[in-house]
């Protein structure tokens, strides 16, 4: 019996314990380096490029006919100085269009301060006129402006909510389990969190990404689903600590619960990336980037409650082992 | 078994109903996915009104509900968020400088008597008679010539006022003001007792827009305070056309690619998960029409993305039973405690999922509350298709058979009674059926 079970074990939780938190370093480096990159070089000092979700703004959408060279965009960029549009973000896009016979759609979308109010709306029809001028088939099709107070009292909210969820996390399962459990998952939590905003760091400095309130929800809902991998992890230890805690070493039992999960744990992320990709791939432009980063928080989320929670959570037993004895 | 027959058919009585309700009742849409706009306006303090309260967001929300019903788009929505402001969702419309324009215009008439300015031109003086002592006013013709006019219906207070100042002003001119323009200045020939006045276009007259425009503004009543766009959503209807179909392929393309997996990995199991997956879809579906809950594309991948949590769920209690198998369980005590084993990892994850989705409803903006709710709603279905609906399935196939296949689970010959055995207390015993 004991030769087919260690067989039957398919990973070495405790064992290479630092091994795998050595890959998480690994991952968590170049995106701490990101973070603390944008901190310290951008203006306003936040660790991503902010949307106008968080600074006020108005991003103009146009479709054209035309697909956009790189002198299309600077020339657009004179010509909008000229009506009083100072240092735009340009970004030019191309679509698939869903109806075969559609050639694909060709966007460009022109961030600017704020141009709601009844002065904006003078530059936003300059802009219009300017741009149907420029390109032919050229049409408005999206716009979306928030006013600066707004704007930074969304991003009061939005810390509101973060700093809620992580501190509901705790307290959950600080109530249902053990403290130290609590804390673990906090930083298994904090671990997930930091690489989806890390990868987006990244993607801010080479790419121009801004993020906006979709992506605080993307980060929500990461933890959300990364605690339900930990606590299904948690349970089964708890679980097999009642029934094991004579036979088996605390090493062991943990070795054991994290591989009898293992399957439902992959399983259960491959069936919600699945659909995550099916939105990615075929889903509407505009969530794009929040799903993106639910694909890589729920990736990392799974990663973590393998192979983060259990190893933290031996370590952590070791060391109140030997408190204890002492 | 007879009450597994029956719970059979309460499933398919609900999952039956649902269909109906899908089927008879109309999908709301989200401005996202139908095109239109959507303003958020906040209302502005002044001088004269230093502070914003209550009632003055009641008279505002009212005047502009009254505008943008005038617009005559179809279904619009005003709605309060917060203390000081509105959420104005016109669909349809997408231009929305004149819906702007519209919205944020005073609507004041004042009329006023003729003084002699300091060079001895005419000036024009306040009489205290303004639009608040109108009635209703109506575009109408003159007879004579048939041009476009306004015709005003004063209050009682109003008629008094105005049988005041036409008999003072008797044999003089008197001067109609709409926002603070000169609209026309008649001559009053006698005191006027009817309550009723017109205003006429001056010398050509009114276009009929600019009389009926008028008479929408002068109806729908003043702004109690200046209202400012605050924040402004405005989506093609080209492109949320397109978001409904890529939605509805990434739908399909999502739960075919789960339920092919399923079917794979976890044979006979995968199967009933998938039916059990349909009727979550079905069930799901119903809930957002009779709620109403209003989709929007952020909603739309808040359902897909419950479909992988509805499912894991699944996993965790199929994962379970093969280990309960394994241990050489009868099918019948294999699936009970697996059921019984796997729910405090399913509650206890939907409890978390649950809270953060709340804290999102909660301080999201719009669109995250769409994605919130939709989320909620799937994670506590999940709870009843994983508990009730797979249950009741599994027991109705496998019924108190012996594991005769284990292939059908995916699982291998050799693979049972081979593993960890678990221990339970008497109580558990006896609650699972087993029969050492």
């Amino acid at each position: 019996m004991a030769n087919t079970e260690k067989k039957k074990l398919k990973l070495d939780i405790v064992k290479y314990r630092y091994v795998w938190l050595g890959f998480s370093a690994l991952l968590l480096i170049p995106c701490i380096i990101a973070v603390l990159f944008l901190t310290i070089t951008q203006p306003n000092h936040a660790p991503l490029k902010l949307g106008i979700d968080f600074t006020g703004g108005t991003i103009l959408q146009y479709s054209i006919d035309k697909k956009l060279s790189t002198d299309d965009i600077s020339k657009m960029r004179e010509d909008l100085a000229k009506i009083g549009i100072k240092s735009p973000v340009i970004q030019a896009t191309t679509q698939m269009s869903t109806e075969g016979d559609k050639e694909a759609k060709n966007l460009v979308s022109i961030r600017t301060i704020f141009l709601g109010d009844k002065k904006g709306q003078e530059t936003v029809d300059k802009t219009t006129n300017l741009i149907s001028s420029e390109f032919s088939g050229a049409q408005l099709v999206q716009v979306n402006s928030v006013g600066p107070t707004l704007g930074s009292e969304l991003l009061k909210n939005t810390m509101i909510a973060l700093v809620l969820a992580f501190v509901a996390m705790v307290v959950y399962i600080s109530f249902r389990f053990h403290t130290e459990y609590g804390w673990i998952a906090l930083l298994a939590l904090i671990h997930d969190a930091l690489i989806v905003v890390g990868v987006f760091a990244i993607k801010g400095i080479f790419f121009d990404t801004a993020i906006d309130s979709l992506f605080i929800t993307a980060i929500l809902t990461v933890i959300g689903y990364s605690i339900n991998d930990t606590i299904v992890v948690f349970d089964r230890i708890r679980e097999n600590m009642r029934f094991l805690a004579k036979k088996k070493s605390t090493n062991e039992i943990i070795d054991i619960s994290v591989n009898q999960t293992l399957a439902r744990s992959v399983n259960t992320s491959a069936t919600t990336l699945f659909t995550l990709f099916a939105l990615y791939f075929f889903g509407g432009s505009t969530i794009k980037d929040f799903v993106l980063a639910i694909i890589i928080g729920v990736a990392i989320g799974t990663y973590s409650s393998i192979f983060v929670a259990g190893t933290t959570l031996a370590i952590v037993k070791e060391h109140m082992n030997k408190k204890q004895h002492a | 078994m007879r009450n597994k027959l029956i719970l059979f058919w309460i499933i398919m009585a609900i999952t039956l109903a649902g269909i109906f309700i899908i089927y008879k009742k109309p999908t709301s849409l989200g401005l996202d996915l139908v095109g239109g706009s959507r303003l958020m306006l906040e209302a502005q303090t002044s001088d004269a009104v230093p502070k914003i309260t209550p009632e003055i967001m009641d008279s505002l929300q009212y005047a502009i509900e009254n505008r943008v019903n005038a617009m005559g788009v179809g279904e619009t929505i005003v709605q309060r968020v917060g203390l000081k402001r509105l959420l104005v969702e016109i669909p349809n419309i997408t231009d929305t400088s004149k819906a702007k324009e519209f919205i944020g215009q005073t609507a004041q008439l004042e009329f006023k008597r003729p003084i002699l300015g300091e060079n001895g031109e005419i000036a024009w003086e306040s009489t205290g008679l303004t639009g608040k002592d109108l009635k209703k006013s109506l575009v109408g013709s003159t007879p004579a010539t048939g041009e476009w006019m306004v015709e005003l219906e004063f209050n009682a207070q109003g008629a008094q006022k105005f049988s005041d100042l036409t008999k003072e002003l008797t044999g003089k001119q008197m001067a109609i003001f709409f926002n603070g323009k000169l609209q026309s200045a008649p001559r009053v020939n006698e005191q006027i007792t009817g309550g009723r006045a017109q205003i006429t276009g001056g010398e050509g007259g009114f276009e009929y827009t600019e009389a009926k425009e008028m008479v929408d503004l002068l109806n729908a009543g003043a702004l109690p305070v200046g209202a400012e766009v605050i924040q402004e959503e405005s989506v093609g209807p080209t492109l949320g056309l397109d978001s409904i179909n890529k939605s509805k392929v990434a739908g399909i393309v999502g739960v075919s690619a789960v339920m092919l997996f399923m079917i794979l990995y976890y044979r006979v199991l995968g199967l009933i998960s998938c039916f059990a997956l349909l009727i979550y879809c079905i069930l799901n579906f119903a809930i957002f029409k009779i709620i109403p809950v209003t989709l929007t594309l952020t909603g739309i991948a808040g359902f897909i993305l419950s479909i992988g949590m509805a499912i894991d769920a699944n996993i965790l209690i199929f994962e379970r039973t093969k280990e309960e198998l394994k241990m050489g369980r009868s099918l019948y005590t294999a699936i009970n405690s697996g059921f019984d084993r796997a729910f405090t990892s399913i509650f206890d994850s939907n409890v978390s999922t649950i809270m953060t989705c709340l804290i999102l409803y909660y301080f999201g903006a719009s669109m995250v509350k769409g994605f919130a709710l939709t989320l909620i709603i799937g994670v506590c279905l999940s709870m009843f298709s994983a508990i009730t609906v797979t249950k009741n399935f599994m027991h109705l196939i496998f019924g108190s058979n012996e594991l005769k296949y284990p292939q059908l689970f995916g699982l291998k010959k050799e693979d049972i009674e081979n593993t960890f055995v678990a221990q339970e207390t008497k109580r558990e015993k006896a609650k699972f059926g087993v029969l050492d």
